[in-house]
């Protein structure tokens, strides 16, 4: 590498987002600001029922409604191919593909006019005669269909019975955690074009190279004829991360119209398209010695799943990691019921675990006796318990300190009930979180001219969490040259391919993509005969040359394979204090503290922010946020912002957020992800606090007033 | 697709005239219930707005120990009144504890009073059982999500929660509506103006079509009185109540000799608490009263599984708010 190459400490910086003013002037274009030439405007048609067969469908008012080009249903749209599988595990049944109604709210035909009014006023005119079924809406309907072991994560270590059978001290609770939304600001939107045999389309995606394949899959047609755009997307917290059938429509509306088709999805829609947090019920065992040394773990979940679904979504999948136990087994169902396709949302599957493992836990602490954050420490596993290998990084044990130091844990008086203020029972609790090591496979290219400014590209996206700063910050730093003079083309799937944003996964496959790609230029670079002290652009001018372009490739999970340290992910600990109006049953939050080893930090503003978003969802988790589907129809009932709860400004308290720990060793540039750990340690902290201040112990979320009556 | 006419009114008699002439048109004031109702949930289909907003309806004026409020009169301004703040403190905190500042700008006091229920079966064209939007059609919140409902003046036909806040206090003082129409001027008691459910839930009040809202008169409160407002609810700011109530009390010598009890959150209209009323007046101060006149205002009420809980949160409330204001 040339001597000027490397620059000191731009990783890291609390800069601001080189993209941020662009957003706040309205000039960051998000998918609904596009719009195309010759566009027309589509609106959805949906099901209102929840389960049958649509016996009838009569699309001759709506086609002669003004303005309307076509009407596509299920009996005269051209056929589709199925999606394939991806990364993400296999998407849902195809849209349009039969006359089957799964869930309330399904996509059955798409209504394309002039303008958006005319295409939702036709929407309304298309006459649909269903023959209905009674819905299968619970997790406790006998009628649903219950897969066992679906994902493969069923796991066993030791001899749970025998352990628990023999334990001091046993807890056993079940934890129930409704459906969530996950509540993006930005209304999902598509614009299709199809120009000639090619395929444009700017979608709500936090997956363009999954998208991409899929749609090129689904229409026949090559890869390389199908381009992603998502420059900017307004927030997706998982719920971009699958293909959605209104994505889908939207093409095909666009190739039988052959004009370009836009679609933006209402609010209320959002609600049932785009897919939420399952609902959940997980039961904990756990057998321990009289100082609360675990013995036995054994943990149940069941999780509800779309019908004719198979979205991947494990909730145990995390547990044998978490701590250090000889003997634990995992169990895991899914049930098939007639709700709206479930997706991904922020941590998902982490976070419904930890609320059942980190609350089970509090309830081990209380019979025992010993403080909380001391049966975390004697618990906790110094190397991967699975593998045996030490960690490639784990700075849980801080995050417990610091945590309890910044919060004041040790003046905590352990007897529930015992503080008072005003109205107020007041109660602290505290959790700890491990999050899974994740990563695909990441391509960027890297270039850089004679000007001295560096090009780095990329079909990955920014989901607003900070991926354009933070790039431009480790280019910057590896190439010795200012943020300023770094150029980041991202969200476009003409570039190369990248991970979804998810799973906690892009930062850090994308960081090892470009120092690959950083060492690559370095070595052509050497090979220009730089001198000591040279700049690229002096030697690029040097050689006459204009520009240098390197590809630089990363594939973490794949070397993790023959690794001798378990690649870890986040780690991180909550403390939180609850006020709680034992009479009125109101709980409000009075102080959180998140403390959260996310490995190297490539930018502490942006880092601090998702730390931030992963509190504030947590406490909307924790308190809110709840789905609710018409017990008769299975209609989402509380699909707008006014009826589907979620924190306001003054549901969070002033919040306490610092990064401990160290460089990874096992990725390149010391990163782990940390979008989502923010959010996993939130709900058992405030629901352990909720138990110490009132002495009840709420396995079920959200912790709305009635519970607490 | 369905058009919808909208003309300014330039003043308050082709006001009137404007909706009288045309059975589907409706008065617009700030538009933060009516628009949400018609242009996006598209539940009314009002033929024509006519925009009232700049009618010269607006202020607040003391008369003796009245106080009279212009329709147009925004929640946020009414909230500013110091006439208010001193002698209505209970109507402050009402409105201050509702919607958002934003929301509270644009919303006027009339609208306020004819605020539709947030009821989602309503709200959502889709549900086809809603008694108050096609009479006889049924009603889907009673066997569905009903957490946001009535418990009292509800029944078989109807739960839908009338949601206001600021109703709850002006309840309580006994306010008066005066309106007027194209036959003059009439002044109508709050507490009269409102219909339950029975067997019309379309028919919410007692206002004829084409009937303005000119003002709402309120009583001060006496001397020595105190009030307050509670709202409780699970997201601390911008939700509408899960129960609530507004108390004014006068207590001499220990004894309450004065007493006023409006209930939100419970009632298919702004709930006045006339039992309770009677249980408090002549009885000490103390948490045996309060409890009696909490068992008193919650009498008979019609619940289903997503209310039944109200019953004693409402209790609780009230008792609270007697503690709170006789402390
Ligand atoms: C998100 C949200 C949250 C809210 N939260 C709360 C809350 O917490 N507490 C609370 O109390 N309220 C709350 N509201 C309701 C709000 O206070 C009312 O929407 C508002 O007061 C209505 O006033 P407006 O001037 O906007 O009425 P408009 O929407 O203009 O009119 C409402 C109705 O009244 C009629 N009307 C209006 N003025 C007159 C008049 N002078 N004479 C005759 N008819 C008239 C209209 O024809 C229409 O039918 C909330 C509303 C929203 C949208
Ligand atoms: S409660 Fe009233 S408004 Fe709601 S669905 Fe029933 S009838 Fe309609």
């Amino acid at each position: 590498m040339t001597a000027t190459l490397a620059k000191e400490n731009v990783i890291g910086r609390p800069i601001d987002r080189i993209d941020g003013r662009r957003k706040v002037a309205g000039a960051a274009p998000y998918p609904s600001d596009f719009d195309l030439p010759g566009q027309v405007h589509a609106a959805l048609i949906s099901s209102t029922v929840a389960a049958g067969r649509i016996t009838r469908i009569d699309r001759s008012r709506a086609e002669a409604a003004p303005g309307v080009l076509t009407v596509l249903t299920h009996d005269n749209a051209p056929a589709l191919v199925d999606p394939p599988q991806n990364a993400l595990g296999s998407t849902m049944r195809r849209p349009l593909r039969d006359d089957r109604i799964l869930h309330y709210g399904q996509h059955i035909g798409i209504v394309v006019a002039n303008t958006r009014a005319e295409a939702l006023a036709a929407a309304k005119l298309v006459e649909i005669e269903y023959a209905e079924e009674d819905p299968v809406l619970d997790l406790d309907d006998p009628r649903a269909a219950v897969e066992d072991n679906p994902f493969g994560m069923a796991s066993s270590r030791g001899d749970v019975p025998a352990a628990l059978a023999a334990a001091d001290v046993t807890v056993d609770g079940t934890y129930t955690i409704g459906a969530e939304a996950n509540s993006p600001m930005g209304l999902f939107t598509t614009v299709a074009s199809w120009q000639g045999g090619r395929l444009v389309v700017h979608d709500t995606t936090q997956a363009p190279s999954f998208l991409r394949i899929a749609l090129s899959v689904m229409f026949e047609v090559p890869e390389e004829n199908v381009r992603v755009l998502i420059p900017f997307l307004g927030g997706g917290f998982g719920a971009g991360l699958r293909l959605w059938s209104h994505t889908v429509l939207t093409t095909l509306a666009a190739r039988v119209l052959d004009r370009p088709v836009k679609l933006v999805l209402s609010r209320p829609q959002m609600f049932h398209s785009v897919g939420h947090r399952a609902a959940s019920r997980q039961r904990v065992q756990l057998g321990a010695d009289r100082d609360g040394r675990l013995t036995a773990l054994d943990h149940d979940a069941i999780a509800a799943n779309g019908m004719g679904d198979n979205l991947p979504s494990p909730i145990v999948a995390v547990t044998p990691a978490t701590y250090a136990c000889a003997n634990v087994a995992t169990h895991e169902r899914r049930a098939h019921l007639n709700i709206p396709y479930t997706g991904f949302m922020r941590a998902p599957g982490a976070v419904e675990a930890h609320f059942a493992i980190e609350s089970a836990l509090d309830e081990l602490a209380d019979q025992t006796g010993v403080d909380p954050v001391e049966l975390r420490l004697r618990n906790y596993a110094e190397v991967h318990p699975e593998s045996g290998k030490p960690w490639s990084s784990k700075a849980l044990r801080e995050c417990l300190e610091v945590g309890a130091q910044r919060f004041g844990w040790a003046g905590r008086d352990p007897a529930p009930r015992s503080t008072h203020d005003g109205d107020q029972l007041v109660g602290q609790g505290m959790a700890g979180a491990s999050f899974e090591f994740y990563a695909l496979p990441c391509t960027v290219r890297l270039a850089v001219d004679r000007r001295g400014n560096a090009t780095v590209r990329t079909a990955g996206t920014d989901i607003g969490t900070g991926t354009y700063t933070i790039t431009a910050q480790i280019t910057a730093e590896l190439l010795g040259i200012d943020v300023e003079n770094v150029r980041v083309v991202i969200g476009d799937t003409d570039q190369p391919p990248a991970p979804q944003s998810g799973g906690s996964g892009l930062a850090g496959a994308l960081a090892a993509a470009i120092q690959n790609a950083a060492g690559e230029l370095a070595e052509q670079l050497a090979r220009l005969d730089g001198r000591p002290g040279e700049s690229f652009a002096s030697l690029l001018d040097r050689h006459g040359l204009d520009e240098l372009a390197v590809t630089g490739y990363s594939d973490l999970a794949g070397a993790a394979t023959h690794s001798d340290v378990a690649p870890a992910g986040a780690f991180a600990a909550a403390y939180a204090e609850v006020g709680v109006d034992e009479e009125l049953g109101v709980v409000r939050v009075r102080r959180l503290v998140s403390v959260i080893d996310g490995g190297r930090v490539f930018n502490a503003k942006t880092a601090r922010s998702q730390a931030i978003g992963g509190a504030v969802m947590g406490i909307g988790m924790a308190l809110l946020e709840e789905l609710a589907y018409d017990p008769n129809s299975g209609r989402v009932a509380n699909g707008t912002f006014g009826d589907y709860l979620v924190p306001v400004n003054l549901d969070v308290p002033d919040l306490d957020i610092t990064f401990v720990g160290e460089p990874d060793t096992f990725n390149p540039t010391g990163g782990k992800g940390l979008g989502e750990i923010g959010i996993v340690s939130i709900a058992p902290a405030i629901a352990n606090a909720v138990h110490h201040a009132t002495g009840r112990r709420i396995r079920d979320l959200p912790i709305t007033l009635d519970k607490m009556l | 697709m369905s058009d919808i006419g909208y003309v300014r009114a330039a003043d308050q008699g082709s006001a009137l005239a404007l909706v009288a002439e045309d059975p589907d048109a409706v008065f617009l004031a700030g538009g933060t219930t009516e628009l949400d109702l018609a242009l996006k949930d598209q539940v009314v289909h009002p033929s024509r707005f006519v925009d009232i907003g700049r009618l010269p309806l607006r202020g607040v004026t003391r008369d003796g120990d009245r106080l009279r409020v212009a329709a147009l009169t925004t929640m946020e301004e009414l909230a500013a009144d110091p006439t208010v703040r001193d002698r209505l403190p209970f109507v402050r905190e009402a409105l201050l504890l509702g919607a958002s500042t934003q929301l509270r700008n644009m919303a006027t006091i009339g609208g306020n009073l004819l605020q539709r229920t947030r009821c989602r079966y309503f709200r959502d064209p889709e549900v086809g059982a809603c008694n108050k939007r096609e009479p006889g059609s049924g009603c889907a919140a009673i066997k569905g999500v009903a957490r946001m409902h009535a418990i009292l003046g509800a029944g078989p036909t109807c739960i839908a929660l009338h949601a206001s806040d600021l109703c709850v206090p002006l309840v309580a003082m006994d306010a008066e509506v005066e309106l007027l129409d194209a036959d003059g001027t009439r002044t109508v008691p709050l507490t009269q103006f409102y219909r339950t459910p029975g067997d019309r839930p379309d028919v919410e009040n007692v206002l004829r079509h084409g009937e303005l809202v000119t003002h709402v008169q309120v009583p001060l409160l006496p001397a020595g009185a105190r009030s307050g407002y509670l709202k409780v609810r699970d997201r601390t700011s911008y939700e509408f109540a899960t129960t609530s109530a507004g108390a004014a009390i006068t207590v001499e010598d220990g004894t309450i000799t004065w007493a006023r009890l409006g209930l939100g959150g419970v009632g298919t209209v702004p709930w006045r608490a006339w039992e309770a009323e009677s249980v408090l007046v002549g009885a000490p101060a103390n948490e045996r009263t309060f409890r009696a006149a909490a068992e008193a205002a919650i009498r008979d009420p019609f619940t289903v599984p997503g209310t039944a809980f109200k019953v004693e949160l409402a209790k609780r409330t009230i008792v609270r708010i007697l503690r709170t204001v006789t402390s």
